[in-house]
């Protein structure tokens, strides 16, 4: 429960901590990029332009030989030339092989990474904590039942199975329309953002079980405590001392869980694209997988620059993890979080 | 209970997670949207065609029987053939594992050699820059897509400085062991075989080295702040004896039981490592029966990765139940 002591802790961590500083500042950063994408994106992230296609981030203007081969008079001559590939100000991290704005393109997939990463988290809790808090505070049977699914569950990695159930379902994506873009704000970007929303509903299935076996634990500790024995007798039913008493005791693990399932989330998200399996184009996975294309042209920045983007994030939520975990809890290990 | 009845019940109940991972897979071809058929039978076939191959894949029989048919196939060691390869999968499946654990074995000794002797180093050096140095390294690792830090290395050391193969497996590692007593040169062979391997393993072990480096170090601290090294301590035992013998064989107890459970996300890395550096493994298997629709190659991949998770955990346990035999009595 959030009391006061609660706010104390998190504010004693946080004063200690120059990295819990950092954390809260990074995942600031992307939230407020990905929410306000349409103001700071320099160019529709979809516009393709094939004249200022493989254009290199500025400060990283090249110097580049072509070698060319014509017809004079008969004979074949060939000529080098030293072009240079100019950086053009108007594209900050440069172009991609279609020409469009690496800069724009960055800036809306933190969308589709914070919004797949949350509501993925979301409905893996949804799943997991009830019936987490169930088996733990009934034991018996249903328990035994829950730790063996729990246990299939496991057995198949996280990324695997969730390439399976896409493979099968194939690729649902839905246009949501841009509240920014629809009054008019920001006219020249996408009207609407695409959410992969199978891989929502996979990443969901495949991670609830991290869920249930935190609440499991803690509805395990809670069951035998005075204030729960005290309501039983008062003659409360089952589902309301889960609700009333056993869930928010059991919130701050959770909590914790949460927010580290975020960045394996993200980085879960990043990998399915990257392998093709996702619903959306617009993604730093997709991109990453663009730009390994390019690795041995020596067009280095189509690829790595999402990836700095994805490590800058998850690095971010990870440190909000370590803060949230140190303040709220320090017993509990950071064990869950399979990516 | 005794250690061997400990054992006993892990082994039978990993029997049933076994059973439950088989459930789920034949289940697989239940929830998917179209008739396996589809993926065998031309566009153009006729109802004939269409009727004598579900009779041929046993898909006019009711759901039990092809259920219970398709448990005694495997007990027999039959997953069927795959759809696009005409190939058993059996033998598919098994030509491909040798090189993911080959990778997955490497990935883990990097990441162990590093991790160990850094979570140490943190733990004892507290709040120096040792520990910050340690601390930024993990937390990077944990935080980066182990497909994207593998085209940086590409990038580094195989495009700016060609070093290493970004491609394929080198020589067999079977084969460098067997140049070491042979006339072949071993040298060349080891070499070969890193050029290869060196990029995927750093690729797919950095995460777990950061995961390693992170448990050790919160471990030692932990074990290190106990009476009985202060008592170690103050009969005058060697610090090294101290940390090396005593804490740090505490605190590998619960390293070891994560590294079990995360054997899942050593394996999810595998796949996708794999198809960055083309590995010929069970990932790049996997992906490519997904693409081309070949259930029974899918299904195959499946189930031993499922079976290699259970049968890794039982053995985790069992070295667990061995080091710790407190753990049987919970």
């Amino acid at each position: 429960m959030v009391s006061a002591r609660v706010i104390q802790n998190l504010k004693t961590e946080f004063n200690r901590s120059w990295l819990a500083k950092l954390g809260l500042a990074l995942v600031v950063l992307v939230v407020l990029t990905a929410v306000f994408a349409p103001f700071i994106a320099t160019h529709d992230p979809t516009a393709q332009n094939l004249e200022q296609s493989e254009l290199p981030p500025i400060g990283f203007s090249e110097i580049e030989e072509r070698t060319t081969s014509e017809m004079v008079n008969g004979e074949i001559r060939t000529v080098t030339e030293t072009v240079a590939v100019t950086a053009d100000p108007a594209h900050v991290f440069g172009t991609d092989g279609l020409g469009r704005d690496m800069f724009s393109r960055v800036v809306y997939g933190a969308r589709t990474s914070l919004v797949v990463g949350v509501l993925g988290t979301l409905l893996a809790a949804s799943i997991g904590v009830p019936i987490g808090l169930l088996a733990g505070f009934h034991r018996g049977r249903v328990d035994d039942a829950l730790m063996r699914i729990a246990d299939v569950s496991l057995a198949f990695p996280s990324l695997v199975l969730a390439v399976a159930l896409i493979g099968l379902w194939g690729r649902a994506a839905v246009a949501v329309p841009d509240p920014f873009v629809a009054v008019g704000l920001a006219p020249t970007m996408p009207d609407s953002f695409v959410l992969p929303i199978t891989v929502v509903i996979v990443v969901g299935l495949v991670n609830w079980v991290w869920f249930a076996r935190v609440a499991r634990g803690e509805a395990l500790s809670l069951r035998g405590q005075e204030y729960v024995k005290a309501s039983r007798a008062l003659g409360a039913d089952t589902n309301t001392i889960i609700a009333r008493h056993v869930f928010p005791n059991a919130i701050t693990p959770i909590i914790v869980l949460g927010t580290v399932q975020v960045a394996a989330i993200i980085l879960l998200e990043s990998s399915l694209s990257f392998l093709g399996f996702s619903g959306t184009t617009l993604s730093w996975g997709f991109d990453i997988a663009q730009g390994r294309d390019y690795v041995s042209s020596g067009q280095w920045w189509i690829a790595s620059i999402p990836g700095l983007a994805i490590m800058v994030s998850v690095i971010g939520i990870n440190l909000l993890g370590d803060w949230l975990r140190d303040a709220l809890d320090p017993g509990i290990e950071g064990e869950g979080g399979a990516a | 209970m005794s250690v061997g009845r400990f054992v006993l019940k892990r082994s039978l109940q990993g029997v049933g997670v076994v059973w439950g991972v088989v459930t789920v897979v034949f289940a697989l071809r239940f929830i998917t949207p179209g008739s396996p058929i589809n993926a065998v039978a031309p566009l153009d076939a006729s109802q004939e065609t269409r009727q004598a191959i579900a009779t041929e894949l046993g898909l006019d029989q009711p759901l039990y029987v092809q259920y219970a048919q398709y448990i005694l196939d495997l007990l027999a060691g039959d997953m069927g053939r795959s759809y696009i390869r005409g190939q058993e999968v059996v033998s598919l499946v098994f030509s491909r594992l040798p090189a993911t654990i080959e990778l997955a074995v490497a990935a883990s000794v990097v990441a162990i050699v590093l991790a160990i002797p850094l979570g140490v180093a943190s733990a004892t050096h507290r709040n120096d820059p040792v520990d910050y140095g340690a601390t930024l390294v993990s937390l990077g690792g944990i935080s980066t897509p182990n497909f994207w830090l593998g085209i940086m290395l590409i990038l580094v050391f195989a495009v700016e400085f060609d070093v290493f193969n970004t491609s394929g497996r080198g020589t067999d590692i079977g084969d460098v062991v067997l140049a070491v007593g042979g006339s072949e040169p071993f040298v060349g062979a080891l070499l070969s075989w890193l050029a290869y391997i060196t990029l995927p393993a750093i690729a797919l072990g950095t995460y777990f080295m950061a995961l390693i480096t992170r448990l050790t170090r919160s471990g030692m601290l932990d074990e290190l702040g106990k009476g009985y090294v202060q008592a170690a301590r103050a009969k005058g035992l060697p610090r090294t004896l101290i940390r090396y013998k005593h804490a740090l064989r505490n605190t590998l107890i619960p390293v070891i039981t994560v590294l079990g459970l995360q054997l899942g996300t050593l394996i999810g890395g595998a796949v996708i490592t794999e198809a960055v550096f083309s590995w010929p493994g069970l990932g790049t298997l996997v992906i490519e029966s997904i693409n081309q629709r070949d259930w029974p190659a899918l299904q195959g991949s499946l189930i031993v990765i499922g079976t290699g998770f259970v049968v890794v955990n039982v053995l985790v346990d069992t070295v667990y139940a061995s080091l710790d035999p407190e753990v049987v009595n919970e």
